[in-house]
């Protein structure tokens, strides 16, 4: 049973579709990269699974759980990091940790465990305010692990760091094993180390979902992203899934099980 | 998370955040403060001498002090939880997102109350207007009340336009249209000498109005931050 199921998922604004049918599983402790060029719809896809954003039509399930409106413990298991800190900068980086403990119903001393994990030991009683983008985005990453979720989002968590918060970052996420992790970024570099699946977008779609073991490096994945997306034949690969539509997930579910490569441009999500 | 316990400790941490982040970035108070005070001010310059009944100088200035104020305060309370969209951090919470919405009127209610205690006194100070002891008391009745049902609409409104550029303009325009009531039960319960049975009435418009909008507000809040 995947851990994390989107089925069918898409998203209007008005007559613009910014997520259209998309669907895929993760398992529990997989670690999974989205990636795709600005407005291919990342952003949208991540705040849907963060509840922030209800989808126009398709599911979304967290540990066989529907995550929507009046699901309120299904959020216990999430912890999003988005471009934004979601961070109040009139109160101290602990306070900010300790309100979303309170939030969360979790004791209080683990917001210094976490402000020591990011770095931050010793500028935990200073005011957000005053903290540069990479330290906001460090404390901002403690917040989302306050909980000790099971399910990790983050949108562009290596975007405007510095190199001191960037190693950071990388090293908390790189240590996160034990839990699912769905990244959206542009650092395929990055996301390529740290991912073992990465799932290409275009235009709001899902056009690939393929493990990492099939690519020697990220160029070759940023190859491949750009073959899909110019609709050329996609390369063979040894290893890899299929992108299901919303009928192969309401069905039985093979095309999923298949474990060689299924990763057939015909099965993409095409609308 | 369940019970009512938990729900009002969840109440109580989001008033507390926002009284404690206003306490520190005084932003919303000073915006808010200046403007009541400039518009007391105003009317005492240009009707001081014109309008005959102090009474309904005072009236006027003081509920003017506090509606406006009041608008001008919850747009930037609101430009607060918007910026770094810090409110997608309380949306993230396994919490009754009902919750969140009481938390947030139980502190503008106390914000707005500030604003009109403090639009009191410059009503005394500047229009040089002494309230009888009965009205005196009806007033700090009344302009409780009245912030609730100004942060219960306020709130929502507010969130609404979260994401709009226009915000804090929009944000009067279509605010007081909706206060209508608050404003005009406000201003018949703070007339001196009004008969028992017309304070009684007055009383159940703005209880009335306070519970219409507060439960709506709680049950709608929920699809209202959602995009």
């Amino acid at each position: 049973m995947a851990f994390v199921s989107v089925s069918g998922v898409t998203k209007r604004f008005g007559t613009h579709v910014g997520v259209d049918d998309v669907s895929f599983d993760l398992e529990a402790g997989e670690t999974a990269v989205l990636f795709g060029a600005n407005g291919a719809g990342k952003t949208t896809l991540i705040r849907m699974l963060a509840s922030l954003s209800r989808p126009t039509e398709g599911d979304i399930e967290i540990g066989s759980e529907p995550l929507g409106s009046g699901n309120a413990a299904v959020r216990s298991r999430l912890g999003v990091v988005a471009h934004e800190t979601m961070l109040y900068e009139e109160l101290t980086a602990r306070e900010n940790l300790r309100l979303h403990a309170r939030l969360h119903g979790v004791d209080a001393a683990v917001c210094d465990e976490l402000l020591e994990t990011v770095g931050l030991a010793s500028r935990g009683g200073e005011r957000v305010a005053g903290f540069s983008h990479g330290m906001s985005k460090r404390v901002s990453l403690a917040r989302a692990l306050v909980h000790d979720p099971d399910l990790l989002l983050f949108d562009e968590p290596y975007t405007g760091l510095d190199q001191t918060s960037l190693k950071r970052v990388a090293a908390v996420l790189e240590d996160l094993e034990d839990r699912t992790v769905l990244a959206a970024t542009h650092d395929l570099e990055r996301g390529y180390r740290l991912a073992d699946r990465v799932l290409f977008v275009n235009d709001g779609r899902l056009v690939g979902d393929l493990e990492t073991t099939a690519f020697d490096d990220a160029a070759e994945v940023l190859e491949e992203y750009e073959r899909r997306c110019t609709g050329g034949e996609p390369r063979a690969v040894t290893s890899g899934r299929a992108v299901p539509t919303r009928s192969t997930v309401a069905g039985t579910g093979t095309e999923r099980a298949s474990g060689t490569n299924t990763d057939d441009p015909g099965g993409s999500n095409d609308g | 998370m369940t019970g009512i316990g938990d729900y009002l400790r969840v109440v109580y941490t989001i008033a507390r955040k926002d009284l404690l982040v206003e306490s520190r970035s005084k932003q919303t108070t000073n915006a808010a403060f200046v403007f009541a005070l400039l518009i007391i001010v105003v009317f005492s310059f240009v009707f001081g001498e014109e309008v005959g009944s102090r009474d309904v100088l005072a009236r006027g200035a003081l509920w003017l002090a506090v509606v406006f104020g009041g608008a001008v305060g919850m747009s930037h309370a609101v430009a607060l939880e918007g910026k770094n969209e810090a409110i997608a951090g309380l949306l993230l919470a396994p919490v009754d997102r009902s919750a969140i919405y009481l938390g947030k009127v139980a502190s503008s209610t106390v914000f707005i109350t500030g604003i009109g205690l403090l639009s009191l006194g410059f009503v005394v100070v500047f229009l040089d207007y002494a309230f009888d002891m009965a009205t005196l008391a009806t007033v700090l009745l009344v302009v409780p009340l009245a912030a609730l049902g100004f942060s219960a609409v306020g709130v929502l409104l507010s969130i609404l336009m979260l994401h709009s550029q226009l915000q804090e303009s929009l944000l009067p325009v279509l605010l007081v249209p909706l206060v209508i009531p608050i404003i005009l039960s406000g201003t018949a319960l703070t007339e001196p000498g009004l008969s028992e049975g017309m304070t009684s009435a007055w009383f159940r418009i703005l209880l009335t109005y306070d519970l219409l909008v507060l439960v709506a507000g709680w049950m709608t809040f929920e699809y209202v931050v959602e995009e």
